[in-house]
């Protein structure tokens, strides 16, 4: 069983050389070898979660080989209840993916490479336990997703890709002296590398000289790990590159980009920032938690002027993300555990919406809510594609967190949670949810509601592919809306062993 | 006296040879009778000595540190390891000038003399051990590229190029002369034992004067390798010369420089003395400069030669921070950067050859689509660039890694942060062009005629240690490690 992370990591790389190996020609081919690497990945996955122990904190299903030795640097892979939630979604957003790209026909080979490459990085930042894994798998985890964004995009794909780029990579050079620094301040030795013997607050008395400066080892780093995950969330002011990237990636690229790599942001957090400064964490807990207030607020404003509906989908993104950082920055234990909860459902429900505008748009090749001429662009979807507004009410309640569906329960324990240490900032941030919930309903007005618009008129319905890959997302939310115990006992452990090293400081 | 001259000879083995390869090569050229005809057989004659003289520079490997010739030369396996690097970047240019368009076919050998002779001097400089072999080794290595750069006798460009690498030259080397001179004047000799055996005692006018000459002493290096602020000559050298000079210039030159930098810094300079501190210090804020200069500029470059120009000067900013820490762990990065850079070079620059060859133009528009036409060579083409921007799964980045890593080790943290700001000023650039590359739409369907057989091989084959050696890079570290044994 030790070997499952080995495969889950590995499959779908073995999936891309079989890809590689398909001619040209053979689409479909193509299509059916991802297709049955994404699912082989998706039932390992359930594997690991009926086989996951969720009694203990400790790292499970570990994998520890040497990799470098002058440096102690180890190919060492495990997870925890967090990363059990996170390897799951990523599995199953993965296969979901690959079959709404079923419609793509440029350069398929290429598509379907690049995105079991992405799988599989992604899943390595999951895994690694060893820094240096971890930066490799998060810096090659740029490679594809550049060209994904920068192949299959929109009309801006180029700028999109490169902005999208440079940011993370900026975020993460920092990232990257601060990994180097901490190697040093732990002397060299074996665990130098290893991220779970650097946690528990071991850097709170050091010092570092920075251009005849003296600052607190605890502090400065933290601030730099902070800057690489801050970017990747994105908080405010950091999320300039979100709403670029996601209008211009493909609808599946979008769908990965909102449901697991802003999770890689707060997993960061979680895993690295948090129990390694947990002085500085809990020091910083208020900029924190004010930025994540901004991020709730702006990106739900920003959201709100949209014209364009995958820009509006992208600005909720930064709003629920800002929930995100809400609940880590309240480091109790209803807040933590709603962040977590939080991480997957938006996960889950954002990728129903940027499914269901990837849906609208091959029908209709446009995304204006109101045109730049100021028409209507859509209207009236409502009569006209019964299902496909069903799927939509689902996906957007679950989005605006209403009770009952998934949203709003890690909503409700985020607010639990911050409301024991900032009060102000609650009641402001819940002003951010009902800003959510009148963007989103907005929308849904002027697209479903209204007279029809004679364009949508010729429009089908969802076909049964569409349905068929909408199906699981649709169960989770509203499944997980009404009984979240699966999830929350899996991270149960791990969540509580941060919250009680965080208490600590 | 015989045995102390020829005794020594089995160690100056490769250089013989190199020696015997460039009087061979004149004769050879001088027999040939149709003055365009294409050298084949003389280019694979030069291949297979230079291939002898990195067998026999590999078999030197692990020889203990040896001073020969009345202390001139040192060979020991760091200057082994630096010849190494810089035969198989003259192997690399010489290989590119056979087919490249840009050397003229009636030059054809001649390049590979001057390439041979250059290398010599290159081997000269990286085993120094006196200030006069020293000088002797910058002055060959200098001479014969002033000839290479204006190889394009009719252009104005290459020419202007000629003009400007001697103008410059000549006046630095005159510069690091008059350094060395008064040196002598001070301390009394020019073996870098006695120097640094009397060093201590130097004190008051003396010790200014020591240092001024230290200072104009490192212009002639700083030259060499294009350091800020002597790097002026750089972009017009490489863009005024042929492809395979500029990828010959961008490698054996620089790698002689900064061996010679490495060595002269850790012979003269023991910490804690007051030449370390300002020596140190100097270097620190030169390799700030040459890195952010050569960076920023190579933003705004529509010249693919001239982007990898500013580019190697970013690079040499970078390597040159592994003198600041003054440890062998900063030794064996720049080392093991150097031979990444090598592979990395030496391909950016064959599938600009190439393509350049093809239209006549070296701009980012003969890039452009290339994914479409070539993707294997787009594809390592792109590679190459994320790896010289020191994105990891590629070996560029376990090269920036180390140095990142020495530096830190010191807790130069200000240093740190400036090369990390200009890694995301380099990715920029590099990812402007693999943009073009990849993104765009190609003009038209043909093929490109450079991308023959054999030179896809061999640029595969120079691919494999920029894969290889950003995974599994423990031997190449251990093998860069071994070369620092020179220091005390």
């Amino acid at each position: 069983m030790n070997g499952i992370l080995n495969w889950i990591l590995w499959l779908p790389i073995i999936g891309m050389i079989g890809v590689i190996l398909t001619p040209k020609a053979k689409e479909s081919v193509i299509k059916f070898v991802t297709l049955l690497t994404t699912s082989i990945t998706l039932i390992l996955s359930v594997l690991l979660y009926l086989k996951f122990d969720t009694s203990t904190a400790d790292m499970q299903f570990v994998v520890k080989i040497p990799w470098i030795e002058q440096f102690h640097i180890n190919y060492f892979l495990g997870i925890d209840g967090i990363t059990m939630l996170m390897t799951f979604l990523n599995a199953l957003l993965f296969f979901i993916c690959t079959l709404s790209s079923w419609t793509i026909h440029k350069n398929v080979k290429a598509y379907f490479a690049l995105l079991l490459m992405l799988q599989s990085t992604v899943f390595g930042v999951f895994f690694a336990l060893d820094f240096f894994l971890f930066y490799v798998y998060w810096e090659v985890m740029l490679l594809p997703m550049f060209f994904l964004i920068g192949i299959w995009g929109g009309e801006n794909r180029e700028y999109a890709a490169i902005k999208f780029f440079l940011y993370t990579f900026f975020g993460s050079i920092f990232m990257l002296v601060g990994i180097i620094a901490l190697y040093y301040a732990t002397g060299k030795g074996v665990d130098s590398f290893n991220i779970l013997a650097h946690q528990g607050g071991k850097f709170t008395e050091l010092t570092v000289n920075v251009f005849g400066k003296t600052f607190s080892f605890e502090h400065l780093f933290f601030w730099f790990m902070f800057l690489g995950f801050a970017i990747k969330v994105p908080v405010f002011p950091f999320h300039t590159w979100l709403p670029h990237a996601h209008v211009q990636a493909p609808t599946a690229v979008s769908v990965i980009l909102a449901g697991v790599l802003l999770k890689m942001g707060t997993y960061g957090f979680l895993r690295i920032a948090f129990p390694i400064f947990p002085m500085a964490a809990v020091e910083s807990s208020t900029i924190i938690a004010v930025l994540g207030l901004i991020s709730v607020i702006y990106g739900a404003f920003c959201a709100m002027a949209q014209d364009d509906v995958k820009k509006l989908v992208a600005y909720s993104s930064v709003s629920h993300m800002g929930f995100v950082m809400l609940g880590l920055a309240a480091m109790t234990t209803q807040g933590m555990n709603g962040a977590v909860l939080q991480m997957f459902n938006h996960g889950t429900s954002t990728a129903m919406m940027f499914l269901l505008i990837g849906i609208l748009y091959e029908r209709s090749h446009h995304r204006w809510i109101v045109k730049p001429d100021g028409s209507k662009g859509y209207g009236g979807l409502s009569t006209k594609l019964p299902k496909y507004t069903t799927v939509f009410i689902i996906g957007m309640f679950a989005s605006l967190g209403l009770p009952g569906l998934s949203g709003f329960i890690s909503e409700a324990l985020i607010f639990l949670g911050i409301y024991q240490r900032f009060t102000t900032i609650t009641v402001i941030a819940v002003v951010g949810l009902l800003i959510g919930a009148a963007y989103l309903l907005w929308m849904f007005k002027r697209m479903f509601f209204g007279e029809v618009n004679p364009e949508t008129e010729e429009y089908d319905d969802m076909n049964a592919r569409e349905v068929f890959y909408m199906l699981p997302l649709c169960v989770a939310v509203i499944v997980f809306g009404i009984y979240p115990s699966p999830l929350l006992n899996v991270m149960k452990a791990s969540v509580g062993q941060l919250v009680d090293l965080l208490a600590k400081f | 006296m015989i045995d102390q001259l020829f005794g020594f000879l089995s160690y100056y083995v490769p250089e013989i040879i190199s020696i015997v390869l460039m009087t061979t090569l004149l004769v050879a050229e001088a027999g040939v009778k149709d003055e365009h005809a294409p050298r084949t057989k003389i280019h694979v004659y030069t291949q297979l000595m230079l291939g002898v003289v990195l067998v026999c520079l590999m078999l030197n490997l692990g020889a203990k540190p040896l001073h020969i010739f009345y202390n001139a030369v040192t060979i020991d396996p760091f200057s082994t390891l630096v010849k190494i690097i810089m035969t198989v970047g003259t192997m690399g240019a010489v290989f590119l000038s056979h087919t490249s368009k840009d050397i003229y076919s009636n030059l054809k050998s001649e390049f590979s003399i001057m390439a041979v002779g250059v290398l010599i001097g290159g081997m000269l400089l990286a085993s120094a051990n006196n200030m006069l072999t020293l000088y002797l080794g910058i002055e060959t290595l200098s001479i014969l590229s002033y000839v290479l750069s204006s190889f394009k006798r009719d252009e104005s460009a290459s020419t202007e190029a000629g003009m400007k690498y001697a103008l410059y030259g000549g006046l630095s080397a005159g510069v690091a002369l008059f350094g060395i001179s008064h040196l002598y004047g001070v301390l009394g000799s020019i073996q870098f034992v006695d120097m640094v055996a009397k060093l201590p005692g130097i004190e008051g006018v003396n010790l200014a004067i020591v240092m001024i000459s230290f200072l104009m002493f490192f212009v002639g290096i700083g030259y060499k390798i294009s350091l800020f602020p002597f790097h002026m000559w750089t972009p017009d050298v490489y863009q005024g010369s042929p492809i395979p000079v500029t990828s010959f210039f961008a490698i054996v030159p620089k790698m002689a420089g900064v061996a010679s930098l490495v060595r002269v810094s850790f012979v003269f300079v023991q910490e804690g003395s007051p030449l370390a501190i300002s020596w140190i210090g100097l270097i620190l804020v030169i390799a700030a400069m040459t890195m952010t200069v050569g960076n920023v500029t190579a933003i705004g470059q529509t010249s693919v030669k001239r982007l990898l120009a500013f580019s190697s000067i970013g690079h040499v900013g970078m390597m040159i921070l592994g003198v600041v820490v003054m440890n062998e762990a900063g030794v064996q990065a720049i080392l093991f950067y150097g031979i990444v850079y090598l592979f990395m070079t030496l391909i950016a620059f064959y599938i600009t050859s190439h393509l350049s060859d093809m239209y006549g133009t070296d701009s980012y528009d003969v890039f452009r689509g290339l994914i479409y036409k070539h993707p294997v060579m787009a594809i390592i083409m792109a590679s190459v660039l994320f790896s010289l921007a020191g994105m990891p799964p590629f070996s560029g980045f376990i090269a920036k890694f180390n140095i990142f890593s020495v530096i830190i080790q010191k807790k130069h943290y200000g240093i740190a942060l400036v090369a990390a700001i200009n890694s995301v000023i380099a990715l920029y650039y590099y990812m402007k062009l693999a943009k073009t590359m990849i993104f765009g739409t190609p003009q038209g369907e043909e093929k490109v005629l450079g991308f023959t057989t054999l030179n896809q091989t061999v640029i595969i084959a120079l691919f494999i240690p920029v894969i290889f050696l950003g995974i599994f890079w423990d031997s190449a570290m251990a093998l860069a490690g071994n070369a620092t044994l020179f220091i005390k």
